[in-house]
């Protein structure tokens, strides 16, 4: 009896303990096959590599401008499922909502802020991201339909932008819109189908509203957040981020991975070529696996486990993320107009800033301003890796064999730039030039 | 070795079953799948809008004085009268939708700069046509009805 109720006792005493066990396999790691085993088997950490280079982790190669995109898309997430509890997609209601969050919700000022800055912000930190991968060369072999995934990613932000850009229903949201769609009406064959089933009817109104809502709520973000996953998946799959050439780099033993037969098909999947069926193959190293199948020999000199390097790097860089989201909404306020007025455009009717290039253009000629060029640029952005197919200055900043690509690639930034700011600034009404001095 | 397989048999000619039954279902997924994205674009474009109508009355004739120029923002369309001729002229620009407003030479466009002339000719900015004229017509009760699906060519009036 004594004996039964001790057992009990113990597995009462015992159970906070057996749950945590049970959650977290490994305690915090002391080892190096410890560190290994703690990305190996927490599901978060797993996504990532058990060790990562160094090169990778330093602040000047990769700006963190990858992470910066995903944390602000994460930010965004957080901060528009909250909005969205406020929100009513209607012509009526969804400017009086607007207002409400200034005056009768709690942190509803800071939310419709961080919403709204982050936004703006993705855009340019993704494009800014666009230009680190493409200035050194990463989108190379075997990396090239990476790039195509960044560059479907790059698009699906500009959408999720644009929808939500109307969904305060003032003068702003309206007219860009309007003038939004218009230009999407020139496409070639489809363009008049297209913005009828955008818009739902012939003009901006309560059924555009009601779509570019379901669109910016549901549909972008779930398409956003598989491409996500792929962009990343695809990253541990070409091996990490972009390095230079081993021979550039200091010459480094490969990593030896012992297997014990039978062999498992697990890590099969960077072998390193056939040095036939001695017992220890050699592999370049993705993951640990822990147990009595694979031991570790020799690791690559220029990479650190990434528990805790890499994980210390990305929280800095989260952090960094929301203090700089959080101070800029707490200085400045999300802008908003009158209510929409069908009758009065303002003057000029402006798109969102990230457009303005776009706009500029058009007002020289719609289609080619509109659809043309900005459909010829995207292809080739897209064809990029397929155009370009030297194989060297991969992994450096303005690698010199690049100084072609690269000069290119910044003559296109530098002209969408100049046209960017010529349409925010130097236009007024009636798209008059105007000097903002 | 003997019973070499007869060339003209139709049995081997035939395709195998297998091989029937991997196209057969390939092509029906295929179908389906296609069959599904065309019914959620007819499902996406709809049928009835609820927007305004595209007929509508505006007023009795003597509402417009000859010399008239007057724009209806709600409806899209200047009422113009010469005279005892009457025209509507779309005010929605034909650059990129945004509304403009009749001036002393004409219209004007405010998003783009877009300018036309008192008939709707494109006299500056990038317009790429000149605005639609609708044809308008004297309903039985004496009133004036506009008709935007239905354009008319430039310069042709209704006599009141």
């Amino acid at each position: 009896m004594s004996k039964e109720s001790n057992s009990m006792g113990k597995t009462l005493l015992d159970l906070p303990a057996n749950v945590w066990r049970s959650i977290f396999r490994n305690s915090l790691p002391s080892s190096d096959r410890g560190r290994a085993a703690t990305s190996f088997t927490n599901f978060f950490l797993h996504i990532q590599p058990v060790r990562v280079s160094r090169q990778a982790l330093r602040p000047s190669y990769t700006m963190g401008l990858g992470l910066i995109s995903f944390f602000l898309f994460v930010i965004l997430t957080v901060t528009g499922i909250l909005l969205m509890f406020y929100y009513v997609p209607s012509t009526t209601q969804a400017y009086d909502r607007m207002l409400d969050l200034r005056s009768a919700v709690a942190f509803g000022i800071i939310l419709r802020n961080m919403h709204r800055w982050a936004a703006h912000a993705m855009v340019a930190v993704v494009f800014l991201h666009m230009c680190r991968v493409f200035l050194t060369g990463s989108y190379k072999p075997p990396r090239e339909f990476n790039w195509l995934i960044g560059v479907a990613l790059f698009l699906l932000t500009l959408l999720s932008s644009f929808t939500g850009y109307l969904l305060p229903w003032d003068q702003l949201a309206f007219w860009a819109i309007t003038v939004g769609t218009s230009i999407a009406g020139y496409a070639p064959f489809i363009g008049k189908a297209l913005k009828f089933m955008l818009l739902g009817d012939a003009t901006v109104g309560q059924e555009a509203l009601l779509r570019f809502y379901v669109l910016h709520v549901v549909v972008l973000p779930l398409v956003l957040t598989i491409t996500v996953a792929i962009h990343f998946w695809r990253i541990r799959k070409d091996g990490g981020l972009a390095k230079p050439e081993p021979k550039l780099a200091p010459a480094l033993p490969a990593v030896e991975v012992l297997i014990a037969e039978p062999a498992p098909v697990l890590v099969a999947a960077s072998s390193s070529a056939a040095e036939g069926t001695a017992p220890a193959r050699r592999f370049t190293i993705q993951g640990l696996v822990r147990g009595p199948l694979i031991q570790v020999g020799k690791l690559e000199e220029d990479t650190v486990f990434s528990w805790p390097s890499l994980l210390i790097a990305e929280l800095f860089v989260l952090m960094l993320t929301i203090a700089g989201v959080l101070v800029v909404s707490y200085f400045f306020n999300a802008p908003l107009e009158q209510p929409v007025n069908v009758m009065h455009p303002p003057n000029p009717a402006k798109a969102p800033w990230y457009f303005l290039g776009l706009q500029e253009q058009v007002s020289y000629s719609a289609f080619w301003g509109g659809i043309g060029i900005p459909g010829i640029e995207l292809l080739l952005l897209a064809l990029v890796p397929y155009i370009d197919r030297g194989k060297d200055g991969v992994g450096r900043w303005f690698a010199r064999q690049r100084v072609l690509a690269n000069s290119v690639f910044l003559f296109f930034v530098f002209v969408n730039i100049v046209l960017i700011v010529i349409g925010t600034f130097f236009r007024g009404a009636n798209w008059q030039f105007v000097s903002p001095f | 070795m003997a019973a070499a397989p007869k060339t003209n048999d139709p049995v081997d000619q035939q395709m195998p079953r297998r091989q029937f039954l991997s196209w057969f279902s390939g092509i029906a997924l295929f179908g389906s799948a296609v069959a599904g994205v065309f019914s959620t674009f007819v499902f996406l474009k709809p049928r009835a809008t609820y927007g305004q109508p595209n007929r509508f009355s505006i007023g009795r004739p003597d509402e417009f004085p000859p010399g008239a120029r007057l724009a209806i923002d709600t409806k899209r369309v200047c009422i113009v009268r010469e005279g005892n001729k009457i025209a509507a002229i779309s005010t929605t620009c034909t650059h990129l939708g945004c509304i403009i407003a009749p001036t002393e030479t004409g219209f004007q466009c405010p998003c783009h700069g877009s300018q036309f002339d008192v008939d709707g000719n494109v006299t500056g900015g990038p317009a790429p046509k000149p605005l639609s004229w609708f044809q308008v017509s004297l309903t039985p009760s004496g009133e004036l009805e506009v008709d935007k699906d239905n354009e008319i060519q430039t310069g042709t009036y209704l006599s009141v």
